[in-house]
């Protein structure tokens, strides 16, 4: 059932530095399938922009997400998901390798722009508002899945009027927040209890607030709310999925635009090999969630 | 369960108490030497250190610690410090520490009864040396409880380094929980691992109160004693119980106590000649105008007195007079306003050219001056036994070698007849017993003269005499210098050469002790004394 979370296996926590080079080059040559080959213009950027060739970065991550980035069970001490493995490609592209930071969610673009981390790659949307600490280079459309109780007691639809009175569970610094905020002043207008909002700092503790009968509804990725409820087929399930306005993207720093043009040149390069469409099949997430790279500044 | 099993023995979390043991270590330790640096700075003398100490326990103290971390994180590396994230953690711990350690120590500090710290000085204690010998060890043995406490805290408070991608046992357990959704089996696991740690620190705990405690010795008492089925044996075993707490009841009854001799009333032939003697000798103490306000109220208006060597004077008058201030100011536990006091020519406390000594250097002035102080409430540094408050003092003082210390301690409880008692704690001691170690004590550095401060008026009435018996004989044996304040007028009439009366501050009438006390010539002398013998004589009836 869980197969997603255990496939592949790579990298270490950053005090398992040493132990992490171990498992990569081990990884490099016991895993030759699930590490594909770098595609062939890499090459080419890596003379391009050899500022990065050999170098360990750091990429801050908030590992509360099966499927995109979580421990692996099986050995706590790596990271696996879809955004794992594209960072890995990236920096396989590029030339550099990445040790991982695991922070809050709120914290992610805090911990880039103090420098303690060099790129972050860890399900985050690409919004205007967060352009203002980094920029970001877009790599992935959005679907939102609305999490409720098995049966759906408080018959939510998605986020519009019928949450208004529902206790909503979100993590701290989410775009589905000011979202849910937004529906106070509608649900007022229509004379009905405004919903509430309780924060929280990961994934689970959004989806044990549902469990725990505290909270209605959580919404969030619908890979992250499909997991929930594989988790929990009794207890949980999906009520719908939602269309977001937003792209899932890579932040770096603002004063980096170089590093920002290497990896959105790296992640072309990636796309053309298919490695990106491969790696949504391998996590066994939508397809559709495939986008080309854009980037997004504040200006 | 076999899920909790799994997630307890899991090497994963095992290595996070690792992380969580450093950052924990890191602000106990940065801690502690950051609140010894801010507890310094809050006792200084000079202001501006004591507030900016304040103003660091204030924004310390009263921000979250969470913030901190982020702080030490995110925003150091802004002005170019990167630390590594343990040592971010660390020093936020230790920032937030440091204010609560930094009280503990100073309210430890204070705790310690003040007429200790006055005895150390009047030993001719420098600050360090009252602080490493007296202060600090009793500070240390009450501050123990708090600093397990504020370890446990800490341990805890460990966690929150979790937000900035501290690998510790709390963000290992919430990752765990995130990837595998065995959300309650794995913080129970968590819980269990902080659970035997925070248990170990108390063991810790328990064990240094066991280590230090100063009833602790190996005949007497044993760690098991500390069970409860135990403490109920201590009431049924007599025998055990004699061993674990000597009373003083037994103690008084086997004690060879000093003989008191019938009144040693002297002639009024032998008054004269001793008179005659005192006269020819040097001036010992010689006070001139001494004037003090505490704030708007006068302690001492404008007294003069001059105290010859061998001479004995009793200060007498009624409570609030101003006899003990003007004690304290012969050998400057006190400061004065004006005047000026000389003991063996010097003017104790002041450079030649009158500006003041810094505290260390009069600490030095009175060991080298020799200056004995008895105080009413005894002041016996009360960690240490009989015979190392006499033989301490020898050692960090005088620069003494431990063996002619003992020794030296040894003759002087021999003197006061307590050489039995040497190894018991003052706590141990009867009150008259005490006030005879103070004296061995005070006199230990053969001091040129001895200032005793209503020596008796402590005790209980039937201890009365053993006291006075010793101090007589140091007058009249040994002719040593004295001068003493004392509620006791028979005592005044037979040990005194003087006596001064004291009232507001001014010495009203002094004279010859005997002509004082049978006639005295100022209205509120006559008063003071009729009271006085009134007292006695109710007592007598009673």
């Amino acid at each position: 059932m869980r197969k997603w979370l255990f496939k592949k296996a790579r990298q270490a926590s950053l005090p398992w530095r040493k132990a992490a080079l171990g498992v990569i080059i081990a990884a490099a040559f016991l895993l030759p399938a699930g590490a594909q080959a770098a595609p062939a213009g890499c090459a080419a950027l890596q003379a391009k922009y050899p500022a990065w060739k050999g170098k360990t970065l750091v990429n801050a991550i908030n590992p509360h997400t099966p499927g995109y980035e979580a421990i692996d069970p099986k050995d706590p001490s790596k990271y696996v998901g879809f955004d794992i493995d594209l960072g890995e490609q990236i920096g396989e592209c590029l030339g550099f390798t990445l040790t991982y930071k695991a922070v809050t969610f709120a914290a992610l673009l805090t911990t880039l722009s103090s420098g303690q981390a060099d790129i972050v790659i860890s399900d985050i949307y690409a919004t205007k508002e967060r352009a203002k600490a980094a920029d970001f280079i877009t790599y992935s459309k959005v679907f939102d899945g609305v999490l409720v109780a098995k049966d759906n007691p408080k018959k939510i639809t998605g986020i519009n009027t019928s949450m208004c009175g529902a206790a909503a569970a979100e993590n701290t610094g989410f775009v589905e927040v000011p979202l849910v905020q937004d529906l106070m002043p509608k649900c007022k207008a229509e004379g009905k209890p405004e919903p509430t909002l309780q924060l929280y700092d990961n994934n689970a503790n959004c989806i044990q607030a549902i469990l725990a009968g505290r909270a209605d509804t959580y919404v969030n990725d619908v890979n992250t709310v499909d997991q929930a409820v594989k988790a929990n087929p009794d207890k949980l399930e999906k009520a719908i999925a939602v269309t977001i306005p937003y792209s899932v993207g890579i932040a770096v720093p603002k004063d980096k635009p170089e590093f920002r043009a290497a990896v959105l040149a790296a992640l072309i390069e990636i796309q053309k090999a298919g490695i990106h469409m491969d790696l949504l099949k391998k996590w066994e997430l939508d397809v559709n969630n495939f986008k080309e790279p854009d980037i997004l500044t504040a200006d | 369960m076999s899920l909790f099993l799994h997630y307890l023995s899991l090497p994963y979390l095992l290595e996070g108490i690792e992380l969580t043991l450093q950052v924990t270590a890191l602000g106990l330790l940065g801690g502690l030497i950051l609140g010894l640096v801010l507890a310094w700075m809050q006792l200084s003398r000079f202001w501006l250190l004591a507030a900016f100490a304040r103003g660091y326990t204030v924004i310390f103290r009263g921000t979250p610690l969470i913030l901190q971390m982020v702080f030490a994180y995110d925003a150091l590396p802004h002005i170019g410090i990167k630390l590594p994230a343990v040592l971010a953690a660390g020093l936020a711990l230790a920032c937030n520490e440091a204010p609560f350690i930094a009280e503990m120590l100073r309210s430890g500090v204070l705790g310690v009864d003040r007429g200790q710290v006055s005895a150390g000085q009047a030993l001719g204690m420098t600050p360090a040396v009252l602080m490493r010998r007296v202060i600090a060890p009793q500070a240390i043995r009450t501050m123990i409880p708090a600093f397990g406490n504020e370890s446990v805290s800490a341990l805890k408070n460990s966690s929150l380094a979790s937000v900035i991608a501290v690998q510790e046992l709390t963000l290992r357990s919430t990752q765990l929980a995130s990837s595998t959704f065995d959300f309650f089996s794995i913080f129970f696991a968590s819980g269990l691992l902080y659970l035997l740690l925070t248990g170990a620190v108390a063991a810790v705990q328990l064990a240094l109160e066991w280590l230090l405690d100063l009833d602790r010795t190996s005949r007497d008492r044993r760690l098991a004693d500390l069970l409860p089925w135990r403490r109920v044996d201590l009431l049924t075993k007599l025998e055990l119980a004699e061993k674990a707490a000597p009373t003083v009841a037994v103690d008084a009854a086997v004690q060879p106590e000093i003989p008191v001799p019938p009144s040693k009333m002297l002639t009024a032939l032998d008054r004269a000649r001793r008179a005659a003697t005192i006269a020819r000798n040097n001036v010992a103490v010689e006070v001139r105008d001494l004037c003090k306000n505490y704030g708007t109220q006068t302690v001492l208006r404008g007294l003069d007195l001059t105290v010859r060597v061998g001479e004995v004077v009793a200060l007498l008058g009624p409570s609030g007079s101003g006899k003990s201030t003007f004690l304290r100011c012969i050998n400057h536990l006190e400061d004065w306003d004006s005047g000026i006091v000389r003991v063996g020519g010097r003017r104790l406390g002041f450079h030649d050219d009158g500006k003041r000594l810094s505290p260390r250097d009069i600490a030095n002035e009175r060991a080298s001056v020799g200056v004995g102080m008895v105080f009413q409430q005894f002041n016996l540094f009360s960690h240490l036994t009989a015979k190392e408050n006499v033989a301490g003092p020898f050692r960090w003082v005088h620069g003494m070698t431990r063996v002619d210390a003992d020794r030296r301690a040894h003759e002087l409880l021999d003197r006061v007849g307590l050489s039995h008692r040497a190894h018991a704690l003052p706590r141990h001691l009867s009150g008259g017993q005490q006030q005879r170690v103070a004296i061995a004590r005070a006199l230990a550095p053969n001091p040129s003269v001895l200032l005793l401060d209503e020596p008796t008026s402590a005790l209980d009435p039937e201890l009365v005499n053993e006291v006075l018996e010793v101090i007589r004989r140091l007058a009249i044996d040994d002719g040593l210098t004295m001068i003493i304040s004392t509620h006791q007028i028979r005592f005044a009439d037979e040990v005194a050469d003087r006596v001064a009366f004291l009232s507001d501050g001014a010495i009203l009438e002094e004279g010859p002790a005997h002509d004082v006390l049978t006639n005295p010539r100022h209205p509120l002398t006559a008063r003071f004394l009729s009271v006085m013998q009134a007292d006695k004589a109710l007592e007598a009836v009673r």
